[in-house]
């Protein structure tokens, strides 16, 4: 009997496994990550989890009836600069379009103080693709999509032979609105197939027919930048997992929100990117089902960066174009926005006004704080924590990594010294700071999307999200804090990918004004359903299980911002039209307030685009039996001292062991509660309650008002 | 520092704004019915004064953002034509926006301005917002409307909040309101000095109707007016979150240690950098339609012990259809010193500018009087203002071995290349609009590497230009090729940036018609540092009846105008009505980045590789840097003996002998002046030696150009993308360079007309 589901998710350093039987018991297991095959950690992590559950890999995959697979493959290329060597074919007198970048010096993305300080800016260097490997061929579309120039054949022959000399491994195609007039590209596209088999190739309209040829040209780039790499990784995997006796294609978990078989994967290797951290928020949506909350910031820290995702009105926020490595591309997934504040942030004195700074600087994993012995010597956030008493020396990461707390306070004895404060006092500052940063990040996302973050509840999990949340959701004034299931929190993506739905998106862009023509419109939304469903065919989907959901991005004529409106199914006409321009005005002003619309203007819709998926078997989460307020007496570990900004002194917690807590156990502030992994921090005057599926609650309300900055600093001092 | 004008000024007055500029005394006379919070604590906590500063950053960003994001006109989200700042009660500044720098530049005298004669009648008062856009008051052209903002605290004035957007059109001649053809400010678009156009919370109709009435566009007038008050709405709000949190004194107190601090960190730049003058000098080609003429700007700035003064003595009187008042002068000014010399405070230019004073010449061109038409400031009198300042600075900067990482060379395009296009566009509709591909940009070279292609404008750190698919969309064009152009930024040891040319036909229309309005077409507006050559020129090129629709038949693109049959027809720098037809091909090439130091210095394997790029022509390989390269197109290679003989014969022919070797016993160095130039010791007298060789070349207190070996070449020996002169202008224009008379090295270039006296653009102060 297959009713298993495995969800993986690899990390740099971590490669996490989560599996859920039908019962909806969960084992994880944590294998190191292993860059130059990562493979064997998605093995390593299968050996583990199947040995928690009493059993070898191969009875575990027997058993499996879906191993979904988020993998960090591409970035680890783009990071390392070990892709491919792409060629990149252009439009005749449009060979620099990805150098230009628009003129924005790739500074999207980028610290402000970079952005300032020409001295410390510049475009990608090395770029993706050098200038010697671009070439261009005379072909030519207008706006309208009719052709200006006739493709050139020979041009584009001798393209391809002078880029497969110069040794490139895989070919982008990009030309002047080809959304309009695929064929020229599908054609060059095939030369290439002919002249160089075996070549990855492909082509912008395949991948992103949007309007706008540098972040088309960026995607197309970044994805033959990819393909290979992801290839020869996806059949690696696949083969190693089959051959260890699973009997189902591998899911591999894509940006846009949901999975593909690894088959089709690679050929559009651009969607992994990022795919680990919209795991995450998958997963946070699959929890806010089961637990009735619609609105979600789900929160993600690592060592490195902070990452928010959005969950409104129970679907995750998308957004259309990302970044990376300074080039903006086009790209359907989910929102996730960062910033670089993470346990790795090194805490600084900004000389001249004598004020304490935190990042954007990292120590990262290596050398990584300085209480983990590796090396480091600049204090971070995680050191701080450990100064005031919030990690456990002895049980960091499940007790591995055993943290120098002497070396930590060593090491902001300096800075704290030149600022007139105690240690202690320079480390809850520095916490103070880092918890303002991941506050502002959340509020741009929140606000700058029509949102109010106090309709939402944060969820925080990644090894460091749980020590701070409490704090910048206060400041944000959300609803509350979970930090979800207890140990899998810091498995988050890994659950993510195992709840994640399989899911094509399909874009067309045909700018057209109001009133809209409803045969022209239906007609694009039919060509882009019919080919999600052709995918959802080759997926072994039934089409009666197919889901389809329609929407455009639209605007007013002669402006440039461009909102998402839904497009109800089924047959169109006028009536169905106007009220899809309704719904565009309505959109408008909640995104950018009351009066802001142009409705004089006609709109225009611009992009159509279509979501085909066929809904995966969820993981089934049981509540348990309600056990009562008091925790059991095994669950608490004793007390130590902990550092309280709002009490000004150390006091002596209570720490508890998550994972002996009951539900319905309520902990009053201020308290710690220990997981594998992650660290949760209750401040005084707030309360925490396991609920009935292993959630930590945090409830901030109760709180009465901390007292402001104005006041005097309280005499801390260890 | 209060600013005086100049000595050299035209007699009159009084300096409030209506003919004569507005400019501001050390004391402000307020009404004193307006109560201003003054209170504040020093006694913060370096962890709340991160946290309120951080907020206050922020809140300035966000600012901008707000009214980018509402707006969602062109010109807010590519060219990002806006800036929020934030001000003390007073109107000193505490933060400055990242978007389009100027605009913060002309900020704080209208809020000085609005405190003096608005704080009795109608009165200042929470909840209202003042409307403004008068370039004597401040504004730098009548399309630039700001928004001022005070922020009341419990019935004082606590700071004020504004912002900046640029407006499609505010009426006059012109559609789009740029007017190169306007005889005085009464063709232009509407004046409005500081009006109260929102009154405690509620928008004066009235008001914003009179506003309204002057544009060919109001609908859109009032669009961007409703992100600018949505802007300082939010903005406001968050102030007085963070007060009420934090308390008044707290915010207040961190404000003015934002100020504090980055006037302790400019004064210990200041105290690290030589005493003396330094100068610099442009031009402006041709005022108004049919003008042959030149006008100088000349830009002085004098180091003394802590303290800048700068003044524009020396520029042409005002002229034509090319000024900016004097606002416009020092907010580009502003922009030069903040990305130079305050970075590291994130623009906080408010504590550096209590040790900075400006001296307008009133009636130069960059500081003209009303009814001067000053219309095109932005985009030519106040860039003209602007990058000779980057050059005053770096030559102060360039001597210290720390403080010269923050050089650079003029960027941008140093003068905007206009091309203002209108028709009936192909989708049956009437347009007409401005080409935007120039904001493209380049950035100009840095003392440690070379500047960056395409880099933008260093004037507006982050804007960016439409794509070709959004041009063609919007505008009947079909564009041949937009790229970056070979040859076009300096030549240098680190070169400059290259910029972009961009050439296109109508399409899907029978005809369109252009307008050009530029100067730096003849004499190059970003002549290089220390050695460094200028960048290119701009350039419009147009060829009618070309064979361009049969090479389409032939499934060929051209690759350059050049290889097109047609006639060519010059363009004059300010043309009206060019009628373009179907075949006919229109290109325009953007000036670029200056370089740094003598190009024989650079790298050669550079050469290669910038040949390999395409970034620099063999020829220029050769001519400019004696580099030879050889090999086919694919794997060019430096012949590195050829290139040793070359540069070699490069300075034989230079000193018509073979160099001096370098001094055995080298004087001891008191300062580095330039990468050329030491400022030395011989026996108890100072003087400027050669950096190379190490023999003096004269007194320090003399201008050194004068004991240099020179040698006048046609400007076009310093890029090959720059054309004869003649072809715009009556005066000729020289490449100068000073060299060294004992080893033949590159000492400084000078871009000038011809007979133009020797610019002393570094004269130390020694005793």
């Amino acid at each position: 009997m297959t009713d298993v589901l495995i969800g993986i998710d690899t990390g740099g350093t971590f490669t996490d496994c989560v599996v859920i039987d039908a019962a909806g018991r969960i084992s994880t297991a944590k294998a190191p990550s292993t860059p130059a095959d990562f493979s064997q950690g998605v093995l390593d992590s299968l050996g583990l989890a199947a040995e928690r559950l009493g059993l070898d890999t191969r009875g575990l995959l027997a058993r499996t009836a879906r191993l979904a697979l988020g993998t960090t493959v591409g970035t680890n290329a783009l990071l390392q600069r070990r892709g491919a060597r792409v060629g990149l074919i252009t439009t005749r007198g449009h060979r620099d379009v990805i150098h230009i970048m628009r003129g924005a010096r790739g500074v999207p993305g980028l610290d402000s103080a970079l952005v300032l300080h020409f001295p410390e800016s510049n475009k990608p260097d090395p770029p993706l693709v050098p200038k010697t490997l671009i070439a261009e061929v005379s072909e030519r579309v207008d706006c309208k999509g009719d052709v200006v120039v006739e493709l050139n054949e020979a041009e584009a022959e001798a393209a391809i032979a002078r880029l497969v000399a110069k040794g490139v491994e895989a070919i982008a195609i990009c030309f002047l609105w080809s959304f309009k007039h695929p064929e020229h590209e599908r054609r060059v596209k095939a030369m290439a197939e002919r002249l160089a088999p075996g070549l990855f190739v492909c082509c912008s309209v395949d991948l992103v027919p949007r309007w706008g040829e540098y972040e088309r040209t960026a995607a197309t780039a970044i994805n033959a930048y990819l393909g290979p790499v992801t290839g020869r990784y996806m059949d690696r995997v696949g083969q190693r997992v089959r051959e260890a006796g699973l009997a189902t294609p591998v899911q591999v978990m894509q940006c846009g929100g949901g999975v593909v078989p690894s088959a089709q994967a690679a050929a559009r290797a651009f969607l992994t990117l990022d795919s680990g951290p919209v795991a995450g928020v998958l997963a946070s949506q699959f929890l806010g089902t089961v637990l009735g909350q619609k609105h979600v910031i789900a929160t993600d820290m690592g060592g490195t960066s902070f990452d928010v995702g959005l969950v409104h009105d129970g679907a995750p926020v998308a957004s259309y174009q990302s970044v990376v490595h300074q080039y903006e591309y086009f790209v359907p997934r989910i929102d996730i926005r960062s910033i670089g504040s993470g346990g790795g942030s090194i805490i600084w004195l900004e000389e001249t006004s004598g004020s304490l700074r935190v990042g954007p600087v990292s120590a990262g994993a290596a050398p990584g704080p300085v209480c983990y012995g590796r090396g480091g010597t600049d204090p971070t956030v995680t050191d701080a924590a450990v100064v005031l008493g919030y990690l456990d020396p002895d049980y960091f990461l499940g007790g591995r990594l055993r943290l120098d707390r002497e070396a930590a306070v060593r090491s902001l004895e300096p800075l704290a010294g030149r600022l007139g404060m105690s240690v202690v006092e320079a480390a809850s500052g520095a916490g103070r700071v880092v918890e303002h940063q991941m506050a502002d990040l959340i509020r741009k996302v929140t606000v700058q999307k029509g949102y109010d973050p106090r309709d939402f509840v944060v969820y925080a999990y990644g090894g460091a999200g749980p020590v701070h949340a409490a704090v910048y959701a206060k400041e944000l004034g959300a609803q509350g804090v979970v930090v979800p299931l207890g140990g899998v929190c810091s498995l988050w993506s890994a659950l993510g990918a195992a709840s994640a739905d399989l899911l094509h998106i399909h874009e067309s862009v045909d700018i057209q004004a109001n009133p809209f023509d409803p045969a022209r419109v239906a007609a694009h939304f039919a060509e882009i359903e019919a080919r999600g469903l052709a995918q959802l065919r080759e997926d072994d989907v039934a089409p009666d299980a197919a889901r389809i959901t329609r929407s455009a991005d639209m605007r007013y004529r002669g402006q440039i911002n461009e909102v998402e409106v839904p497009v109800p199914g089924g047959p169109l006409d006028a009536a169905a039209l106007d009220q899809v321009v309704a719904d565009f005005h309505r959109r408008y002003e909640t995104l950018y307030g009351a009066g802001a619309g142009f409705r004089e203007a006609r709109v225009e819709m611009v992009t159509m685009r279509v979501r085909t998926s066929a809904v995966s078997t969820k993981p089934a989460l049981r509540p348990a039996a309600e056990e009562g307020p008091a925790p059991p007496s095994d669950a608490r570990v004793g007390t130590r001292p902990v550092y309280w900004a709002e009490l000004g002194d150390f006091e002596s917690t209570p720490v508890y062991w998550g994972d002996k807590l009951r539900p319905g156990n309520v902990l009053a502030g201020p308290a710690i509660v220990q997981v594998p992994d992650t660290t949760i921090v209750v401040h005084p005057f707030q309360s925490a309650r396991l609920d009935l599926y292993g959630n930590v609650l945090i409830e901030l309300h109760s709180t009465p008002p901390v007292p402001g900055g104005a006041r005097a600093l309280p005499r801390g001092g260890r | 520092m209060a600013d005086t004008p100049h000595p050299s000024s035209v007699d009159g007055g009084p300096y409030d704004g209506v003919t004569f500029p507005y400019i501001p005394a050390d004391q402000l006379r307020i009404d004193p019915r307006l109560a201003l919070h003054r209170d504040f604590t020093d006694k913060i906590d370096p962890i709340t004064y991160e946290v309120v500063r951080h907020n206050l950053w922020n809140i300035n960003e966000e600012l901008g953002m707000t009214i980018q994001r509402i707006s969602g006109s062109p010109v807010a989200m590519y060219a990002f034509d806006l800036n929020s700042s934030i001000f003390t009660e007073d109107g000193e500044f505490i933060y400055y926006g990242p978007y389009q720098l100027y605009m913060s530049g002309v900020s704080d005298v209208q809020v000085k301005w609005t405190l003096e004669h608005r704080s009795a009648n109608p009165g200042i008062g929470d909840g209202d917002m003042f409307l403004s856009n008068d370039p004597w008051v401040g504004a730098a052209h009548q399309m630039d409307v700001t928004l001022l903002c005070p922020v009341f605290w419990e019935g004082k004035l606590f700071c004020w909040i504004t912002n900046v957007l640029h407006q499609y059109d505010v009426g006059g001649i012109t559609p789009g309101s740029f007017c190169p053809n306007a005889r005085d400010t009464f063709d232009e678009g509407i004046l409005i000095p500081p009006v109260k156009i929102i009154e405690r919370g509620e928008l004066r109709r009235d008001i914003e109707a009179v506003y309204l009435r002057a544009s060919r566009k109001p609908y859109l007038v009032a669009l961007d007016l409703r992100a600018q008050i949505a802007g300082n709405v939010t903005a406001t709000r968050r102030i007085k979150a963070l007060i009420e949190r934090y308390g008044p004194d707290v915010v207040k107190g961190v404000m003015r240690k934002i100020i504090d601090t980055a006037e302790s960190a400019f004064l210990q730049k200041m105290a690290r950098l030589p005493d003396g003058t330094f100068r610099e000098r442009s031009y402006v080609e041709v005022a108004t339609v049919g003008d042959r003429g030149t006008y100088q700007v000349l830009l002085t700035m004098q180091k003394q012990g802590d303290r800048l003064v700068f003044d524009n003595a020396g520029t042409a009187p005002q002229v034509g259809a090319i000024n900016t008042t004097y606002s416009g002068w020092r907010g580009s000014i502003l922009t030069a010193i903040n990305e130079l010399l305050c970075w590291d405070q994130l623009y906080a230019i408010g504590g550096a500018l209590r040790h900075i004073e400006f001296r307008p010449a009133i009636g130069a061109f960059t500081s003209a009087t009303h009814p001067a038409s000053v219309s095109t400031a932005p985009v030519q009198a106040m860039e003209i203002s602007l990058y000779p300042a980057y050059n005053t600075l770096s030559k102060m900067l360039a001597g210290h071995p720390e403080l010269k990482k923050d050089v650079m060379c003029i960027g941008g395009t140093s003068q905007f290349p206009l091309t203002c296009f209108r028709g009936i566009d192909q989708w049956g509709e009437r347009f007409g609009y401005l080409l935007l591909d120039p904001m493209v940009g380049a950035i100009g070279a840095f003392s440690f590497r070379d500047g960056i292609g395409t880099g933008g404008q260093v004037r507006s750190p982050i804007c960016r230009i439409g794509n070709v698919e959004h041009n063609e969309q919007s505008f009947p064009l079909l564009t041949l090729y937009r790229r970056e152009n070979t040859d076009s930024g300096g030549a240098g040891t680190y070169r400059g940036g290259n910029s972009a040319i961009t050439a296109f036909i109508p399409h899907g229309t029978a005809e369109m018609w252009h307008e050009t309005e530029s100067s730096g077409a003849a004499i190059p507006t970003a002549p290089g540092l220390f050695g460094g050559y200028p960048a290119c020129t701009n350039a419009y090129d147009f060829r009618r009846d070309t064979d361009v629709l049969e090479w389409f038949r032939r499934r060929r693109i051209p690759d350059d105008i050049g290889e097109l049959a047609g006639t060519e027809e010059l363009l004059q720098l300010r043309q009206t009505d060019i009628r373009q037809g179907p075949a006919d091909v229109y290109e325009v090439a953007f000036a670029a980045g200056a370089s740094y130091g003598d190009p024989l210095e650079r790298d050669p394997e550079k050469v290669r590789h910038d040949v390999e790029t395409g970034d620099v022509s063999r020829a220029a390989a050769r001519d400019l840097y004696r580099v030879v390269v050889v090999g086919d197109e694919d794997e060019p290679r430096v012949d590195a003996a050829a290139t040793q003989a070359l540069r070699h014969q490069a300075i034989v022919e230079r000193l018509g002998r073979e160099p001096a070797p370098e001094l055995a016993a080298r004087f001891p160095v008191v300062r580095h002046v330039t990468e050329c130039l030491d400022l030395v010791e011989d026996g108890g007298q100072r003087r400027l030696a050669c950096a190379r060789c190490g023999r003096a070349l004269c007194d320090a207190r003399e201008n050194y150009k004068a004991h240099t070996l020179r040698i006048d070449r046609p400007i076009q020996a310093s890029n090959p993308l720059i054309g004869e002169p003649s072809r715009f202008i009556d005066a000729g224009v020289e490449f100068r360079q000073f060299h060294c008379p004992h080893c033949g090295g590159l000492v400084e270039n000078e871009v000038c007309r011809a007979g133009d006296p020797l610019l002393w653009d570094i004269q130390l102060a020694v005793e």
